[in-house]
């Protein structure tokens, strides 16, 4: 594809060339910090990029300009081709948007099946359900992400990594055409970080297209086509994971000067 | 489908659905009693005048808790400033009899539409606020618009403002109930519409509303809206009732106080707390305000109560029956199944 010519994805002609979501020269400031600088990417259907880079780099405030929770300073997003910068997150959401956050924010009074429910409820882009048919397929994204047998707990009797999951199923269940994923695994020993993957692997094969934020390598080699490195707001570098990860730059970047003079990557 | 409906059992529902049904129908029916017709029928007189007095003002308050309960308990907006709506609904019914002429029944329905109107256009703003900032920002526009009315001359000023008597306790007593009881069926089907869960959602976490779809500007304003028309309304019925009003009787921040008090205590968010809350609180404030120094105690009593529910039903007493709380006899039975087991 030409997605890597950077602008022609959203040109008028390239009937099949459209991007589903197409970021171009994003900048955003919060008073004397650049967060985000000159940040472009593209992502297709089937697409799973993921986003790396060390703390401060821009990765989270990068979904929220993209979710509509912030409004970018400069640049634009495109959304099959239309502008969605300055659009409010409800509406954002209802294009096919879905997201996760890294500190999770579940409805806390709400079961895990109520929770999971509320994104069928509003976030769905076909419109309007019951709330009925909402807990009916909540109870099929339950299944998906490992949650069935917890359906009618409270949320505050989650533990963590449930509460993660949590936070994907709402999501999931908003059928979503692009799903944020902001650290899903951080925090998660070896198995439960195999389930996630195990996870995003099905939600994938669904036919979603996903962007993550991840720390964990692991996750970016074994599920990602193509990773996108950020450092202090602006692009570092994008490619397929393996290559990445080997870039020397990125190294310096992300694991520090000792880590790349000593290791064999 | 939520957490927060009552959950009893069938059989303790029956019987809740059952004495609710004897209380209400006791309550419509027996200051009938009192008119001519009945008395020349030989009924017993099962009301009097001050009964009268007491039982439209738990209606009111009835009305407007329930109302205040659909921004403040739903959507989690704590709104010091509903006491505007009250003022500006008993103003508009107070000067459209008063200085226009206008007959009583319109004058009633115009009192929710202006309130209605001032809420959109201040909560656009204001519902931008959180937290105490949006307490605080609306407990300023209640004093204020106290202030302008007390201003205007046409209003009365400092005077206030008198209406022609309409005296027939009875009409009174029934358009309260009426006002109550549409609050209290206006939070039933909120509670049971995608309106009220999204209400919910934004109560819970705004953010986490806002990105799985919920328009929460549309909701908050829609919410703030809805609870002023009602609280309106009830201000219109309380300026005819009445027959006199001024900034000292419709726009007491400390009638505010009361009916988040009353939501709060009697459970916010749920359907019968603010009804259960408004009852007790205003029948027990009513028997003592008589009382001398009694009245002094009360006002510690009640910062007692207050403080011992959000302790331990932070949910209100409503939840007692429902089963969350640790003092709540669905958890005692739980419990006890639990441990026979």
């Amino acid at each position: 594809m030409e997605s890597a010519g950077g602008i022609l994805p959203w040109s008028e002609w390239g009937h099949n060339s459209v991007s589903l979501l197409a970021v171009n020269d994003l900048g955003k400031r919060f008073g004397g910090v650049q967060a985000l600088q000159g940040v472009s990417f593209t992502v297709q259907d089937g697409d799973v990029l993921g986003i790396i880079g060390p703390n401060g780099a821009g990765k989270t405030t990068l979904l929220n300009c993209v979710s509509g929770l912030f409004r970018p300073d400069r640049g634009d997003i495109r959304w099959q081709d239309r502008s969605i910068v300055g659009q409010a997150p409800y509406r954002i959401a209802r294009l096919g948007i879905g997201r996760t956050f890294q500190i999770v924010r579940p409805f806390p009074s709400m079961t895990v099946r109520e929770n999971t429910a509320m994104g069928a409820l509003f976030g769905q882009p076909a419109g309007r359900l019951q709330p009925a048919e909402a807990l009916r397929q909540a109870d099929a994204v339950l299944d998906l992400v490992g949650l069935a047998d917890k359906r009618s707990h409270p949320v505050l009797r989650l533990t963590v990594p449930d509460r993660k999951r949590l936070e994907v199923a709402r999501a999931l269940a908003m059928r979503p055409r692009l799903l944020l994923l902001d650290e899903v695994m951080a925090g998660l020993n070896q198995v439960e970080v195999e389930q996630a993957l195990e996870m995003v692997r099905q939600v994938r094969a669904s036919g979603v297209a996903i962007v993550l934020i991840e720390h964990v390598m692991k996750v970016i080699v074994g599920v990602c086509n193509r990773a996108l490195v950020l450092n202090l707001g602006r692009p570092l570098l994008e490619g397929p994971p393996s290559e990445v990860l080997r870039d020397r730059r990125v190294i310096e970047a992300y694991l520090g000067e000792r880590y790349a003079r000593g290791g064999d990557a | 489908m939520i957490a927060l409906h009552l959950r009893l059992r069938p059989s303790t529902r029956r019987l809740a659905v059952a004495a609710g049904a004897i209380a209400l129908a006791a309550v419509v029916i027996a200051p009938l009693s009192s008119t001519d017709a009945a008395q020349q029928a030989g009924l017993p007189l099962l009301t009097d005048r001050l009964w009268f007095r007491i039982a439209t003002t738990v209606a009111m308050f009835v009305a407007l808790a329930s109302a205040w309960n659909v921004i403040g308990g739903l959507a989690g907006y704590a709104s010091f400033g509903n006491i505007a709506f009250f003022g500006l609904g008993a103003y508009t019914t107070g000067a459209l009899v008063s200085n226009l002429r206008w007959a009583f029944a319109p004058a009633l329905l115009a009192a929710p539409l202006v309130s209605a109107l001032f809420a959109a256009v201040i909560g656009l703003p204001l519902l931008r606020l959180r937290g105490h900032y949006f307490a605080v920002a609306t407990l300023g526009v209640g004093v204020a618009v106290g202030e302008v009315v007390n201003n205007l001359g046409p209003l009365g000023g400092a005077t206030g403002l008198f209406l022609p008597i309409l005296r027939s306790d009875l009409l009174f007593f029934y358009l309260m109930l009426g006002t109550a009881a549409l609050a209290v069926a206006a939070t039933w089907v909120i509670l049971r519409s995608r309106f009220g869960f999204g209400l919910l959602a934004i109560r819970e976490n705004e953010e986490a509303a806002a990105v799985i779809g919920v328009n929460t500007i549309f909701y908050k304003v829609s919410a703030f809206v809805i609870a002023a028309a009602l609280t309106g309304l009830a201000g219109g019925v309380f300026a005819q009732w009445n027959s006199f009003i001024n900034q000292e009787n419709v726009f007491a921040v400390s009638d505010n106080v009361e009916m988040i008090l009353m939501a709060v205590l009697g459970g916010a968010g749920t359907v019968l707390g603010p009804v259960a809350g408004a009852v007790v609180l205003e029948l027990t404030i009513e028997t003592l305000a008589g009382g001398g120094s009694a009245a002094v105690y009360s006002q510690i009593g009640l910062g007692v109560l207050l403080t011992v529910c959000v302790i331990f039903i932070p949910r209100g007493v409503i939840d007692f029956f429902g089963g969350q709380s640790r003092l709540s006899l669905g958890y005692l039975r739980r419990t006890l199944r639990e441990t026979s087991a």
